[in-house]
């Protein structure tokens, strides 16, 4: 759960199409890569989101860098107090500076996001070229694992995994307790992943060059990283940056029932559900976290929207 | 089409037991402990109490051995009672007809006005109408249910007085539209996106380039052989998430304080009566499971293009 992780991973998710650009020669017809950055590029949905995004990312990893205050100094006399100069969001029931933990709870957000996508699309990228790469006995399979896991209405799924398993951890520290719902999450959310990267290669798996490379001795693994793999990444990609922001959106929502993240972790979501009964007498304790958390999906969905549109050639 | 039901429905069966098998063995075997534990208030369950209950529920059954209970049990349509003796099925009968029109009230949102901006903005592609309904679902996409929820709770129940903040009993038609609206409100985005795309896409296809040179007037060109073909994958998705949203309706019952199948379940899971959140649970992953069914076939008679082997 450290913080380099989440940079790499995000920076892969965001520009992964700038490298590819630079691979191939520019004397070629531009590829698809190139062809998508060109067109990420015009878009200023992209640019917003990715300021957006910076901010959150930065927010996440430092956040002394935006409040000096303590998220977890609670003073009880100042509880619910409104926003003043003082504290600029208000006091939430504990009486501790909303603002600072409006901002500290960006890090849970971020990261639950990030790695629930990279676990999901790492495991369903294995499942699904397993499948699709082996056919028969296999693909069914792991069709059928993967339809189990689908069969199950997400969130309910998520609830169901999440209630039965917290009783049994005692006194659970902040790492385990998000890395349990990253683990639930991604459980739940790798058979999309697995569908879309098996028909993604079975789309490609009769290609000539595939033909090609099997007809001169290519092993099964050359074949799947080098001919496979690049030429069916595209999709995968769309669905998961589309996906980041609803993982966020999840995460919150099981935390606002109580299931998901808890009390060490600052979460928007915690923050949210502490104050629902003060919906009338203090909404500014529940008000601030909400905006930073639909401005987060936000971003994160417009993100994922751009690079659909970049990528799948049926909407330009 | 009769073997591919028939063999859809062959497949549905593996999937419903593993399912099955999973929610069984999440719920009575991954807590660990004694569910009967904190059952009689301050004081501790008395030894026989707890001997009787766990002689009642088969708990000192091998894992197996209560799951093929559970199925014979479930297959002859009986679902037990719960830790308080009282039948499963009572507490089901009185929990869904809430829930029922609640997602219908939410399916009929999503479509009338999903597939209204859908259409809308597609046929005026670019324009300034397209423009702010893209920008509007992608607000809607971007709010947590739950934020949605408290949003409406707040502007219309608490500062205007509008409605009721929370539902009354029985749970009035009227009374559900603003929940409903809430619980819709995430699907009739994608709703909108997804006619948007299909209509633009079905724009350039060669039937309607046809009809229009045939000289049809635009009003049969847009409505019988646009919106017609258009509405194939809407359809199926508005299909599909009938059986979703009841699981949905799980947070959007909670803000308003309807007591739904949603309400039922997550009580139960609060109070760990496992009794009730299994057959509860099955029964959402069943709904869910028939209507992606019905869906797929519903796709074939809706699109003769698609043929079924």
């Amino acid at each position: 759960m450290s913080d380099p992780v989440t940079i790499q991973t995000a920076g892969v998710a965001a520009g992964g199409e700038v490298q590819e650009t630079t691979a191939p020669g520019s004397g070629k017809p531009r590829s698809l890569w190139q062809d998508a950055w060109a067109e990420l590029r015009k878009q200023p949905l992209f640019w917003i989101s990715l300021a957006l995004l910076a901010v959150f990312i930065v927010m996440a990893i430092f956040p002394q860098l935006f409040t000096g205050k303590d998220p977890a100094f609670a003073e009880l006399r100042r509880s619910l107090e409104p926003p003043s100069a003082a504290a600029w969001f208000g006091y939430d029931l504990q009486g501790r500076d909303v603002y600072a933990r409006t901002i500290y709870g960006a890090r849970a957000s971020v990261v639950v996001g990030v790695l629930t996508t990279v676990l999901a699309v790492l495991v369903g990228v294995i499942m699904g070229v397993i499948g699709g790469f082996a056919g028969g006995w296999v693909d069914s399979l792991t069709s059928r694992i993967g339809e189990i896991f689908i069969g199950v209405p997400y969130l309910l799924g998520a609830i169901l995994i999440l209630s039965t398993v917290a009783p049994a951890q005692e006194n659970p520290g902040a790492v385990l307790i998000t890395a349990v719902v990253i683990i639930v999450l991604s459980v739940l959310s790798w058979p999309i992943v697995a569908r879309i990267a098996r028909s993604s290669l079975l789309s490609v798996k009769h290609a000539d060059y595939v033909l090609a490379a099997r007809a001169l001795g290519a092993s099964p693994g050359r074949i799947i990283f080098r001919h496979l793999l690049p030429n069916s990444l595209a999709p995968i990609i769309v669905v998961a940056t589309i996906s980041m922001g609803s993982y966020i959106s999840a995460e919150a929502t099981l935390s606002f029932l109580g299931v998901g993240l808890r009390a060490p972790v600052i979460s928007w979501g915690i923050a949210i559900a502490d104050h629902t009964d003060y919906l009338r007498t203090a909404l500014h304790a529940m008000l601030f976290p909400s905006i930073f958390l639909s401005v987060c999906v936000l971003a994160f969905v417009m993100l994922g929207d751009a690079v659909r549109s970049a990528l799948d050639p049926k909407l330009r | 089409m009769g073997r591919y039901t028939i063999r859809r429905l062959l497949q549905l069966i593996p999937v419903l037991l593993g399912t099955t098998f999973l929610i069984n063995f999440m719920v009575w075997q991954l807590p660990g402990g004694n569910p009967f534990a904190n059952r009689c208030g301050d004081r501790p369950c008395p030894e026989a109490f707890v001997a009787a209950m766990t002689e009642q529920f088969g708990l000192n059954d091998p894992f197996w051995l209560q799951y093929l209970k559970y199925l014979t049990n479930v297959l002859q349509g009986n679902l037990g009672v719960n830790f308080n003796q009282v039948p499963v099925i009572d507490l089901i009968k009185l929990a869904y007809p809430t829930t029922i029109k609640l997602a219908l009230l939410a399916v009929a949102i999503e479509a009338v006005v999903g597939i209204g901006l859908g259409v809308i903005s597609g046929l005026k592609k670019g324009g300034f109408f397209d423009s702010s309904i893209t920008i509007f679902t992608l607000f809607l996409l971007s709010l947590p249910v739950f934020v949605t929820g408290f949003t409406l709770q707040w502007i219309l129940g608490i500062q205007l007085g509008i409605i009721n903040p929370t539902v009354s009993a029985g749970a009035p038609w009227s009374e559900l539209i603003v929940p409903a609206i809430v619980l819709a409100s995430l699907n009739m985005a994608f709703t909108t996106r997804l006619t948007r795309t299909s209509i633009v896409e079905n724009f350039r296809a060669d039937y309607v380039r046809t009809a229009v040179a045939k000289g049809l007037p635009r009003r049969r060109v847009v409505g019988i052989h646009l919106l017609r073909n258009s509405a194939i994958p809407v359809v199926t998705f508005l299909g599909t998430e009938i059986g979703a949203l009841m699981g949905g309706a799980i947070v959007t019952e909670g803000i308003f304080n309807i007591t739904g199948i949603g309400g039922l379940l997550f009580g139960s899971i609060g109070r760990r009566d496992y009794t009730v959140v299994v057959p509860v649970a099955t029964l959402l992953v069943v709904v869910y499971l028939l209507a992606n069914l019905l869906v797929d076939l519903l796709y074939g008679v809706l699109d003769p293009r698609i043929r079924y082997e």
